[in-house]
């Protein structure tokens, strides 16, 4: 998973070897699961903040070994959905389950299985980025030998070996994004979910974090990305789910979702609003 | 420009008084109350008239420590109004020069300015004994309160640069440390003086007169105790001061409002590739890592060195009392002190760390791990610290015999704070700055939660703490048993509650952390 390969992800169906149910914490990299069940499965999760409700009651599966694309506009309740999915947010209603494990109920066990990419979080940047990635494996209580080794593949793996020793406060944005994708990878989960991974991340590194992810994909291992960017989740994704104001509008295969028109246009009319642009005549500078 | 700027300032100061309706009652009874003590001031200022020679004496020195206070609070509240800081201009087009005058004017429209001018008022009276003494009065003092300012404005622009970048940080940190030590032989020796205040104030004044921060407030006196020529020189000596702090400014403000955040890439870290630094020490566990992430917090965050660095100087103020009233025990109390603010300190710990926390969260991190590893670096520098304190108190006070006690009660301080700080660092997190921001910042609205949730921490640490600190009193009312017994029983007192607090607060950290995650990402 750290060797960066040219492959192109696509999509690659659920059904793969197994490889034992709880994965121990040295095991090298993803090796897909067991062939039946969803990767992420979510029952009725619903969120209120006080008089809001940002997510009202989805249900969703996630197939195993699928590139999953979550696309909404701006305040959807992706950002809320995932942190509830990842254990990092107690829904309101609901329950999630990684490879079968319920997040709240019996959260250790789950978050072995996933790597987190939060959007908008902060992280330990007064660590070296080398620091940072393999102290987030020593969280997960992996021995430090192994964490380090690992630390030290992803770092030139992703293209920060030369930025190693600087401290993450100094990285640019696209450069954090990748430190804390490489902290996501390291204790080799089987779920990965992405918050927003390709903001801010130039052409050349987003294309060594896509192929990265292709390849976990390829090996059995399931993404799941947030993004409001259309063009990249049609190339990327095999699966996606539109979600708008808390509620689910639409989900399942990447052709069965967009049904003939590009992912943008079917989005467009799920979600409602209009793209004419009314006033603002002053922008246009012929009219002088 | 000018007017805008003091619109905005006068804006502000009426939207204090639009929030709820309990903060503006607190608002202006603060007014009030210190209303009261300034008029007091100004008027207790004003009477120096009746005798010049006393008005000579204090207002040189007392103007000079105005402008010293003027330019070391934005220091220490940096941050706290950052309406006028420059940076914040730079993506409007205003030309320097009238930025600089306006954000003077700005800074005018202010209460801590206009309790100055009051009492500048004050000097104003004191002062006018004849024609020329009056107005040479009404200017100098005017001159000493605009160089107040702009003083102030240009520490801050200086500052701004300074902490933002690493290096300027560690300078900073340096001169607080300055600050202190200096402050205690000054308190020692004005305690000394005792007898003889006015004489030392004389001469006091007579050096502030000449340096540049006492010109302005000297001048006048001069002048109304006849030496004319003197007194216009100091006079042109502060215009010219005034003339020199003003470029200063111009020429800071010029700089931030150009590159408002250059100050931050320059001078980046680098450490060898594949060196872990302290990641790579001790036991290969995760109480211990999370212990070396802290440690290496401290060292590299300017928000935890600020209290690491002022903690341990707080109980050397007990030697005031001990070097000027004679109180000889005193010093015996240097170590819990110490030991009590140690472990007091840690009560907010995981506030400080932000939304970073979700790392913890994500890699469900065991809860006694997390508790335990946050400790450790706290507890490695208390240990020998506090001990040294205990014996250089008892040394003091001629008082070995008491030293076991003495331990023993730090031991059970420390303790008792760690396991309230294990446990109220989760259930009591409190807003302070944020990753990067100045040490000193306290965000806005978070006065109430702080105090309460800093007093619950000081009074159950001291209770949990009680039946050692009742054997320690009575081993030092004269019960030879109870030294030995507070030596025993604190020590096992303290390692026991921090076993439990630990315990506890492991516990509650599983059942809470993504509640406490969320209380930390809102604020």
């Amino acid at each position: 998973m750290t060797e960066s390969s040219t492959t192109e992800s696509s999509t690659t169906e659920a059904g793969f070897a197994a490889a034992g149910e709880t994965a121990p914490a040295d095991l090298p990299a993803p090796r897909g699961g067991p062939a039946e069940g969803p990767a992420v499965a979510i029952r009725g999760l619903g969120k209120r903040f006080g008089d809001v409700i940002a997510v009202k009651g989805i249900d969703l599966d996630v197939p195993r070994g699928s590139f999953f694309g979550l696309v909404g506009p701006n305040g959807a309740g992706k950002t809320t959905t995932l942190s509830m999915v990842t254990g990092l947010l107690r829904p309101t209603v609901g329950q999630a389950f990684v490879l079968g494990r319920d997040v709240w109920a019996d959260p250790v066990a789950a978050k072995r299985l996933l790597g987190i990419l939060p959007d908008g979080l902060r992280t330990f940047d007064r660590l070296t980025g080398l620091q940072l990635i393999t102290y987030s494996g020593l969280l997960r209580g992996m021995p430090r030998e192994l964490a380090a080794e690992r630390a030290t593949e992803l770092v030139n793996a992703l293209g920060l070996a030369s930025a190693q020793g600087k401290l993450v406060v100094d990285y640019s944005a696209g450069m954090t994004k990748k430190v804390t994708l490489a902290s996501a990878l390291i204790h080799g989960p089987r779920v990965l979910v992405l918050d927003e991974p390709f903001e801010a991340v130039d052409p050349v590194s987003s294309a060594t974090i896509r192929s990265i992810l292709g390849d976990f994909v390829e090996s059995g291992g399931t993404v799941i990305l947030s993004s409001h960017v259309m063009d990249l989740v049609e190339r990327l994704c095999s699966h996606v789910a539109v979600i708008a104001d808390g509620q689910l509008l639409a989900h399942g295969a990447l052709d069965d979702v967009r049904a003939g028109q590009s992912l943008e246009q079917r989005f467009v009319s799920l979600v409602g609003g209009t793209t004419q642009v009314e006033g603002l005549s002053w922008l246009r500078t012929s009219s002088d | 420009m000018v007017a805008h700027l003091v619109r905005l300032k006068l804006t502000l100061l009426r939207n204090m008084l639009r929030r709820s309706r309990a903060q503006a009652i607190g608002v202006v009874l603060a007014i009030v109350y210190f209303g009261f003590i300034v008029v007091a001031l100004a008027f207790g200022v004003a009477s120096l008239r009746a005798d010049l020679d006393l008005a000579v004496a204090v207002i040189p020195v007392v103007g000079a420590v105005a402008v010293v206070l003027w330019s070391l609070v934005p220091l220490f509240s940096f941050g706290s109004d950052p309406t006028l800081d420059p940076g914040r201009f730079a993506t409007f087009a205003v030309p320097p020069r009238q930025l600089a005058i306006g954000l003077i004017a700005g800074a005018l429209v202010g209460l801590p300015v206009i309790a100055t001018m009051l009492i500048a008022l004050g000097v104003m009276v004191a002062w006018s004994h004849t024609v020329l003494s009056t107005v040479v009065g009404a200017v100098s003092t005017a001159v000493g309160v605009l160089t107040a300012v702009t003083m102030s404005r240009w520490v801050t622009a200086v500052a701004t640069s300074a902490l933002s970048s690493r290096r300027g940080k560690d300078v900073m940190g340096v001169l607080a440390l300055i600050l202190l030590v200096l402050f205690s032989p000054v308190l020692i020796a004005l305690s000394n003086a005792g007898g003889d205040v006015l004489g030392v104030a004389r001469s006091v004044s007579t050096v502030a007169g000449w340096t540049p921060l006492g010109w302005a407030w000297a001048a006048p006196g001069d002048i109304a105790l006849g030496h004319v020529a003197l007194g216009l020189l100091r006079l042109a000596l502060a215009l010219g001061f005034l003339w020199v702090l003003g470029r200063l400014w111009l020429s800071a403000l010029t700089r931030l409002v150009e590159n408002p955040r250059s100050s931050a890439r320059p001078g980046a870290a680098t450490v060898a590739d594949g060196d872990l630094g302290l990641l790579d020490r001790g036991p290969d566990t995760v109480a211990a890592a999370v212990a070396m992430r802290v440690l290496i917090y401290w060292w590299r965050d300017p928000r935890y060195q600020a209290g690491m660095l002022l903690t341990p100087f707080v109980p050397l103020a007990l030697l005031v009392p001990y070097f000027t009233a004679d109180i000889g025990w005193v010093t015996l109390l240097m170590a819990p002190l110490l030991a009590f603010l140690m472990a007091w300190g840690e009560h907010n710990a995981v506030a400080y760390e932000a939304d970073a926390f979700w790392m913890h969260v994500a890699a469900g991190t065991p809860g006694q791990a997390d508790r335990r590893g946050r400790l450790v670096p706290s507890v490695l520098i208390a240990t020998p610290l506090v001990s040294a304190y205990a014996v250089a108190g008892a040394w003091l006070a001629g008082r070995f015999d008491l030293l076991p006690a003495v331990l023993g009660l730090s031991a059970a301080l420390l303790g008792a704070g760690y396991a309230v700080s294990s446990v109220l660092s989760i259930v009591m997190p409190y807003p302070v700055a944020k990753p990067g921001e100045s040490p000193f910042a306290t965000p806005p609205g978070a006065t109430g939660i702080t105090l309460v949730a800093q007093l619950v921490a000081a009074m159950s640490s001291v209770l949990l703490a009680a039946p050692p600190i009742v054997l320690a009193l009575l081993a030092w009312s004269g019960a030879g048993w109870a030294v030995a017994a507070t030596a025993v029983v604190g020590l096992a007192w303290g390692v026991l509650l921090f076993e439990v607090g630990v315990r506890v607060g492991g516990r509650i950290y599983e059942r809470r952390s993504p509640e406490l995650l969320m209380s930390l990402t809102a604020n």
